[in-house]
């Protein structure tokens, strides 16, 4: 099986904290990876750890068969990044920011063009071309994060959190390009608080808590794995230990 | 009430505790950069212990020696101190990026009465140093008094301190309302940031210009024709300002309140009431003001900001001469930061509003002195100009990765090797301070179109020589000391680190040393321009080339630092 991202004892440490403590990823080429976990559980950093933005503190990692730590820029060539902070300049317009990653990523003027049109288009951002995205509300950032991410047409997308404060017409086209990105070869791997579109999205899962990945595989091979879990909510709970703990009544509210 | 004031009491000194103690540093090369930003304010801090008691001891013995005393020096000491403190109260919450207590979005969520917030948000000008320092002045005049006998002064003097105290936070609240209010709009406030960024070093620059070279015989003997002309009723139009700028200084709270402290110090308590109804007067109106003004913002906190369009709606590839696609957008995205920010316009407007000061003097004097620097003809002042033009880009060029922001992050996602993103900068920084420069000298040949032509184009190689020479230093102080910054902000919120501007201030100074001692010697010992010319320029191609091989040192530092560097923009 062709791994997009394959990790080996992946460690991050902050100080004593260690955010991301040892995991073995396996994520096949072609699938949509959920990546989920609780807050803080180390998501994020992983993200960051995969796309060059963290340095690993041990452990290794291949990114579509390259290492990102020995060949960064070959490695950045391939993929697109929607990050935590959305990565954008607050002084470009929404075409300027295009043109930018268009230009880094050595894309022809037409091509970079006509994508951009195409991606704008699609974002709901034509008439928002020429405005400077510290203009721009969050779900605005959030659909030219995903259109910068997309535009160099990357063969792996790592997308953080992408439907967090967009619209649901936008997200049911975002959705659709999504999938459509997936059945042409790409790979995705994302994150979500969302588990009803991980659920509905995603070919493959896994799931990290306090920095350990305590599953990863088939969505379906997991709810099957996991006795009683009708539903990736009732998995991921079980997963990461929420099932264990004891309701909390605030008799004062 | 007394709660909710205790609260906001206690709510400012945790967050200028945490900031000072919780500094999320995550190595030892970050932490000492946090450590040099907080030595400043650390050493102020410290400082102001012993003013404040140096201060009060000063009050007290002015309390002391007032009573019927003509002139007493340490009062008229005392008078410009308050004065230049009700400076501060308009000029601070200008200045200073830490206008919190302005923060009307959350205060609304918060159950209190508008007229207790009003009163919680205005007293934090009382923690303003230029006000906690005028306490123990306001303290130490009464004291004195007291000391002297002249009690009923001393109960004045307490009156009148406390008046304009109050006073004074009314102006400082009514400043930071006002002000509030005016850059709610996003475009208006960087409008009036800019001005403000372009204005101050103006005005601090006139004292120079305005300096003469006169004698004290002179200058006496022009303040009697001035006298003179003043009573004969024909002042100029500048000594008609300068008469009602005069008066104008009497009434201001600060005066008032001096006035009626030393009326009263002299027995004269009626001559005491005048100026204390003024600065009672003053202080409701100030605070009236300033009431409506919070009123409005808790009104509509929001912005009121319209979407800004910028002029490009194509996608037109980025191009600089002998650059990649990659450094070149590079170089593009740094060009518009500095265009489409107030700090990055002001570095791109302030050296040509000084060039226009110097050349309008120079024009009218022939010559300019400033700091016993003679600027004479317009190829030195074009050279000065030039010097201001890379001296001014210093807060972007010694923080060029921490400008960008998240737009960092972005760059550091693309496939762009360091030494490509550090050399894309370089240029980029480059330009923002050829675009004045080159107006500079353009504008000033034409003008005074003096000295031989090999001189003036002497200043394109020497300008060029000293920034490449300096272009990696400042690649590599923006790398290990990065900040965190916001460039709408004036002053120290979009400033260089500490220490990355006083290491790059002297780099680009000592950068510039080899161009400027090359044609001093060729031009004042050898006696020839054209040999100036060629020796820059062989040093130009030096420093050309030995930049290029440097940054692939500094892309080596970039690399170790740009973990640091994401973190520190996230922040």
């Amino acid at each position: 099986m062709d791994l997009a991202v394959e990790t080996h004892g992946l460690t991050r440490t902050f100080g004593t904290l260690r955010a991301v403590d040892g995991i073995d990823l396996a994520v096949p080429a072609g699938s949509f990876f959920g990546f989920l976990g609780p807050n803080g559980a180390g998501k994020s950093t992983t993200i960051k750890c995969l796309t060059g933005l963290l340095r690993p503190s041990s452990g290794t990692m291949r990114i579509l068969g390259l290492d990102p730590m020995t060949d960064p820029v070959a490695v950045k060539r391939r993929i697109g990044v929607v990050p935590e902070d959305l990565a954008l300049f607050d002084r470009l317009t929404a075409l300027e920011t295009l043109t930018f990653v268009a230009d880094v990523h050595g894309l022809d003027e037409s091509v970079a063009r006509e994508r951009a049109n195409d991606l704008l288009d699609l974002m709901d951002l034509k008439a928002a071309g020429a405005t400077l995205v510290t203009d721009f509300s969050h779900g605005m950032r959030k659909k030219l994060s995903l259109a910068a991410a997309l535009l160099p047409a990357p063969r792996l997308l790592f997308l953080d959190e992408p439907f967090e404060g967009i619209d649901a017409v936008a997200s049911r086209q975002i959705k659709e390009l999504l999938h459509s990105f997936v059945e042409r070869g790409g790979t995705i791997f994302l994150t979500s608080h969302i588990l009803e579109i991980v659920e509905r999205l995603s070919t493959h899962i896994g799931v990290i808590a306090n920095g350990r990945l305590v599953a990863q595989g088939p969505i379906e091979e997991l709810r099957t794995g996991a006795a009683g879990a009708h539903s990736l909510e009732e998995l991921f709970i079980k997963l990461v230990g929420g099932d264990t703990r004891a309701p909390v009544a605030l008799d004062w509210i | 009430m007394f709660r909710t004031l205790r609260a906001f009491a206690w709510m400012r000194w945790r967050v200028l505790m945490n900031s000072i103690e919780r500094t999320g540093t995550r190595d030892t090369l970050e932490r000492l950069s946090i450590a040099v930003e907080q030595i400043g304010p650390l050493i102020a801090l410290g400082l102001m212990l012993p003013s404040a008691g140096l201060l009060a001891l000063l009050g007290g013995y002015t309390g002391y020696l007032l009573p019927g005393a003509e002139r007493v020096l340490p009062f008229n000491a005392i008078r410009i101190l308050l004065a230049l403190a009700t400076g501060f109260c308009v000029l601070g919450p200008i200045l200073l990026p830490t206008m919190e207590r302005t923060s009307a979005v959350r205060l609304l969520l918060l159950p209190i009465p508008q007229r207790v917030l009003y009163i919680a948000q205005a007293s934090g000008a009382l923690s303003d140093p230029w006000l906690l320092l005028a306490v123990p002045v306001l303290l130490g005049i009464p004291v004195g008094l007291a000391l002297h006998g002249a009690l009923a002064g001393a109960a004045i003097a307490v009156l009148a301190g406390l008046a304009l105290l109050i006073t004074l936070v009314g102006l400082s609240a009514l400043t930071a309302f006002a002000l509030h209010l005016l850059v709610r709009d996003r475009r208006r406030g960087e409008l009036v940031t800019l001005l403000v960024v372009i204005i101050l070093p103006a005005i601090g620059l006139l004292p120079s210009l305005l300096m003469t070279s006169k004698t004290r015989a002179e200058r006496r003997a022009e303040r009697v024709a001035r006298a003179e002309r003043v009573a004969r009723g024909d002042e100029t139009r500048l000594e008609r300002a300068a008469r009602v700028g005069a008066r104008a200084y009497t009434v201001l709270p600060s005066e008032l309140a001096a006035r009626a402290t030393k009326s009263t110090a002299d027995g004269d308590a009626r001559g005491a009431l005048m100026p204390l109804a003024g600065l009672a007067v003053t202080g409701l109106a100030f605070h009236g003001v300033a009431f409506v003004a919070f009123g409005r913002l808790l009104a509509a906190p929001g912005s009121s900001s319209r979407r800004q369009s910028a002029t490009a709606t194509s996608t037109r590839r980025a191009w600089i001469p002998g650059l990649s696609r990659a450094e070149a957008a590079v170089a593009h995205a740094q060009l518009r930061l500095a265009l489409r920010t107030p700090r990055g316009r002001s570095m791109l407007i302030s050296p040509l509003i000084v060039f226009a000061m110097f050349a309008a003097l120079a024009v009218r004097q022939h010559e300019v002195e400033l700091a016993r620097l003679s600027l004479s003809g317009g190829l030195m002042l074009t050279a000065f100009s030039c010097a201001i033009c890379l001296l001014s880009i210093l807060p972007f060029a010694l923080n060029q990765f921490a400008v960008d922001r998240a737009g960092l992050t972005l760059t550091l996602l693309s496939p762009i090797s360091d030494r490509d993103l550090l050399i894309g900068k370089a240029v980029g920084n480059g330009l923002i301070a050829a675009m004045p420069a080159a107006l500079c000298v353009m504008i000033a040949y034409a003008v005074f179109h003096d000295g031989p032509l090999a001189l003036w184009i002497n200043i394109v190689p020497g300008f060029v020589s000293t920034y490449a020479a300096s272009a990696p230093a400042a690649a590599a102080l923006s790398a290990v000391f990065p900040r965190s910054v916001n460039l709408n902000s004036i002053g120290r919120g979009s400033n260089a680190h500490g220490l990355a501007g006083f290491i790059g201030m002297i780099v680009m100074l000592a950068a510039g040393f080899p161009a400027a001692a090359l044609t001093l010697v060729f031009t004042r010992i050898v006696g020839s321009p054209l040999l100036a010319l060629v020796f820059v320029t062989v040093w130009c191609a030096i420093a050309l080339i030995g930049s290029r091989l440097l940054f692939t040192v500094v892309a080596g530092i970039f690399e170790r630092r740009r973990e640091n560097l994401g973190l520190v923009v996230r922040k």
